[in-house]
């Protein structure tokens, strides 16, 4: 079969060379000459030797390009008629299909094409002789020896018959010099360059232009001969191919590396929107591929059509993708260290920019990559549910028991905060998610998913997923804002509906800060001398015993149960020699979630603050006591009748004397009384009774709690300032301690000198 | 041949051989058909384009052979 088709292909050529070489529309005569057998042999074997060695064409077999191209000729040299009928035939050609049509129709209307360009310019060249030859500056494909050697044949033939007549001929050697050195230099042609340029920024090899690796570019390399402007603007469009593979490099590490935690979903969604602007970029190469493709007449000697896609139209096309790819490469060069909202607020930087296209660009980018940030704000805020597998959010929880949940379960992250979100934002999204989980945690509350979906509904998205997006911080911040509104208020009134916050507080201060008189009376008379033992003999529960008495004997005993069962006595760390007196304290129990704002360190306020009120009460109970055995009475009055006279006004003058110092310990006594409970307590008591009216979140409860103990401590005298001063009342208070022995052991004397 | 593709073949000889006339080639009908002969079996088109090239040059250049020397 093959030996059959060979034959069958001999015969059609030495036909065809018959057929040619006896056809010569030319002469004169039309009539068929018959060759000359010399030259048909001659021919024959040249046909057949052109048709053996050369197997592959240089261009692709597209037979719709190839049409395209010659109706594009036709029409540039203005036979448009000509371009409309050929159009027409070729749209009639091409669908002829099925047996008895021609399967290589590309190759018949390339063989046309060219047989026309090729009669066309011999032609003219034969009709302008004298005329310079017409110069294919841009023929510079690698031609075949015979057509080379042609060439030069044909321009020295020139140049010879011109020489003895034209001065023109050094302008025309000139030319031809040039020629020659572009020819020399010019090994590669220019075509191939612009397809290795389009697969060089694909991140491919090309034929010629390769990655190299020392120098982390794509270059030519040294031994192509291409002249400088050519290498220096292939190096320029090769810059798009390195930010190419920078930063297709970085998205496949990315997502080899996700299992291992290192990028998060933040980065991972950045990558999904790097890659979407890959394929974008893909679908420009693949139209500048198709256009690189319009064919090019490698075979012709003419000049008229060059290739579409030269290397200066490439870099024209390349403007956009140029920018666009340097800024993803600026990109990923700051992303790859950053994670999570870090990632985030880098690229909101990046952002920050005046050109609108780079605006645009980022903009779009930063919505895809916000999503998952987005996404963890909503369920927090809404939730209070923390999905951060790969520690990207700016909230961390720390696992704490109950009683510190509020003050140290959560905290911000201020690394992972991206930079549009404000502080206060955060702060604010912080105190929503840790209000859900504290009323999930501590109060046993259901209710606040009511007020999750109410928040949402009043924001206008919805509580499922990726209602949120970038570049509606306003939307982010009205529903964190709504979900706040509504979660304080809700954990606010379980505050002090469930759990009578207020009513606690009353409490201890009615019972801690001495705030019940009669009950502390009462307390105080019944324990009074038990206190006085050494501290080591007294059994707390004698004490319980007393406080439940004076409990029942006072208004107290109307308060609510639960209340009651909090009071409870203390005692102190006992070191020897202590008495009764240094030990004893009241305490209050709060339970959880009240021990949020009484945590230990505020008992301990609480406490000193007791222990300073209770001594100032016993001063006073001592000098109430020894009034009560002071004061005037027949009896003392009476005794002085049957004593001596110097004796009797030593007497006087002693009692007299007992009598002011009473006085004036009694009046320092009542005024600092005085001023503790009313300027002190009271006033500070108002103050965060106000504010607790005006509270909208526990946190602001919590700082005006802290206000109010403060304020106390301050201003009793018990704070840093006051310490000289607060040395000298206890200084005070023991000498008043003892006067009050001293009164005791002599009146005793005189009732008993009354009694003999 | 079935006629199906005899007619289908002489079609597109036409259509080729206008197409040709438009672009100028001065190939005729026969010449033509030969080459399409030559594409269709694979040979590549750019050494026909050489070898009708060649041709054209050898009758241009040559003198008009004389009708006597035949063999």
């Amino acid at each position: 079969m093959e030996d059959d088709d060979q034959q069958k292909t001999l015969d059609l050529v030495k036909e065809l060379v018959h057929r040619l070489l006896s056809h010569n529309p030319t002469a004169p005569n039309n009539a068929a000459q018959n060759p000359n057998p010399t030259d048909l042999n001659n021919s024959f074997r040249y046909a057949v030797r052109i048709l053996s060695s050369k197997l592959t064409p240089s261009i692709a077999p597209d037979a719709d390009a190839i049409a395209e191209s010659i109706k594009r000729r036709l029409a540039t040299q203005g036979k448009s008629s000509k371009a409309l009928s050929f159009a027409d035939l070729y749209n009639k050609f091409a669908s002829k299909t099925g047996a008895g049509s021609i399967n290589n129709k590309w190759a018949v209307l390339y063989l046309l094409k060219i047989v026309s360009e090729d009669r066309k310019v011999s032609q003219a060249s034969q009709n302008s002789a004298l005329l310079l030859p017409n110069l294919t500056l841009d023929d510079r494909e690698i031609g075949g020896d015979s057509r080379n050697s042609r060439r030069g044949d044909k321009g020295w033939e020139n140049g010879v018959l011109v020489v003895a007549k034209d001065p023109e001929n050094l302008r025309e050697i000139a030319f031809r010099e040039f020629v020659d050195l572009i020819k020399e230099e010019n090994e590669v042609s220019e075509e191939v360059l612009v397809r290795d340029v389009l697969y060089a920024c694909q991140g491919i090899d090309g034929k010629y232009v390769k990655f190299d690796a020392d120098l982390d570019g794509y270059v030519l390399p040294e031994n192509f001969k291409v002249p400088r402007s050519t290498r220096t603007m292939v190096r320029k469009l090769c810059e798009l191919g390195w930010l190419f593979r920078k930063v297709r490099g970085y998205i496949t590490d990315s997502l080899d590396s996700f299992p291992t935690a290192e990028v998060g979903t933040v980065g991972q969604a950045l990558c999904a929107a790097l890659q979407d602007e890959l394929s974008e970029y893909y679908k420009l190469l693949a139209v500048l591929e198709t256009q690189a493709m319009n064919p090019i007449p490698l075979v012709s000697r003419s000049a008229t059509s060059g290739n579409y896609l030269s290397l200066r139209r490439l870099s024209v096309w390349f403007v956009e993708p140029m920018v666009k790819m340097r800024l993803m490469a600026v990109l990923v060069d700051t992303c790859k260290v950053l994670k999570g909202g870090a990632m985030a607020g880098s690229i909101h930087l990046h952002a920050q920019h005046g050109d609108p296209l780079v605006h645009e660009f980022m903009k779009s980018l930063l919505r895809r990559v916000c999503s998952p940030l987005f996404e963890m704000v909503r369920r927090w805020v809404l939730e209070g549910e923390l999905e951060d597998i790969f520690s990207e959010f700016f909230i961390v929880s720390e696992t704490k028991a109950k009683e510190s949940l509020w003050r140290e379960g959560y905290r911000l992250h201020s690394m992972m905060l991206p930079s549009f979100i404000s502080q206060p934002l955060a702060q604010r999204i912080l105190r929503t998610g840790k209000s859900i989980n504290f009323l999930r945690v501590c109060c046993d509350d259901r209710g606040w998913a009511d007020a999750a979906t109410e928040a949402a509904a009043a924001a206008g998205t919805s509580t499922r997923r990726g209602s949120l997006g970038y570049g509606e911080t306003d939307a982010l911040e009205n529903l964190v804002a709504e979900a706040a509104k509504r979660i304080d208020k809700h954990l606010l009134d379980v505050m002090y509906s469930r759990y009578k916050f207020k009513e606690h507080c009353l409490a201890i201060k009615r019972y801690l800060l001495l705030g019940q008189g009669d009950f502390v009376q009462y307390l105080m008379d019944s324990i009074g001398e038990e206190l006085s033992e050494p501290a080591n003999t007294i059994s707390s529960f004698k004490l319980a015993g007393f406080l439940e008495s004076a409990i029942r004997s006072s208004n107290a005993q109307y308060d609510d149960r639960d209340i009651l069962d909090r009071v409870r006595v203390n005692m102190m760390v006992q070191s020897t020699g202590d008495r009764g007196w240094d030990v004893f304290s009241l305490e209050y129990d709060a339970s959880v979630p009240l021990n949020t704002v009484f945590t230990e360190s505020v008992m301990a306020e609480y406490r000193r603050i007791f222990n300073f009120l209770w001594k100032l009460r016993r001063v006073e109970h001592a000098l109430i006591g020894a009034w009560k055995t002071m004061k005037p009475n027949c009896i003392t009055s009476n005794s002085f009748v049957k004593l001596q006279g110097a004796v009797k006004s030593q007497l006087l003058v002693t009692l007299r004397q007992c009598q002011v110092l009473w006085n004036e310990m009694n009046h320092f006594v009542t005024n600092l009384q005085y001023y503790i409970m009313f300027e002190v307590l009271e006033v500070s008591w108002s103050n965060f009774s106000d504010e607790m009216e005006s509270a909208k979140d526990l946190d602001d409860l919590l700082a005006a709690h802290e206000k109010y103990l403060n304020s106390i401590v301050e201003k009793s005298l018990l704070g840093e300032r006051s310490r000289p001063l607060y040395k000298s009342l206890f200084v005070l208070f023991d000498l008043i301690l003892r006067y009050r022995g001293q009164v005791d052991r002599l009146y005793e004397g005189i009732y008993e000198l009354q009694a003999r | 041949m079935d006629p199906e593709a005899a007619k289908t073949a002489r079609e597109s000889l036409e259509l080729s051989f206008q197409m040709s006339n438009i672009l100028d080639t001065g190939l005729d009908r026969h010449t033509l058909s030969v080459l399409i002969a030559l594409c269709d079996l694979g040979l590549n088109p750019e050494a026909l384009t050489v070898v009708v090239k060649n041709c054209a040059q050898k009758l241009s250049s040559s003198p008009p052979p004389t009708p006597a020397s035949s063999s």
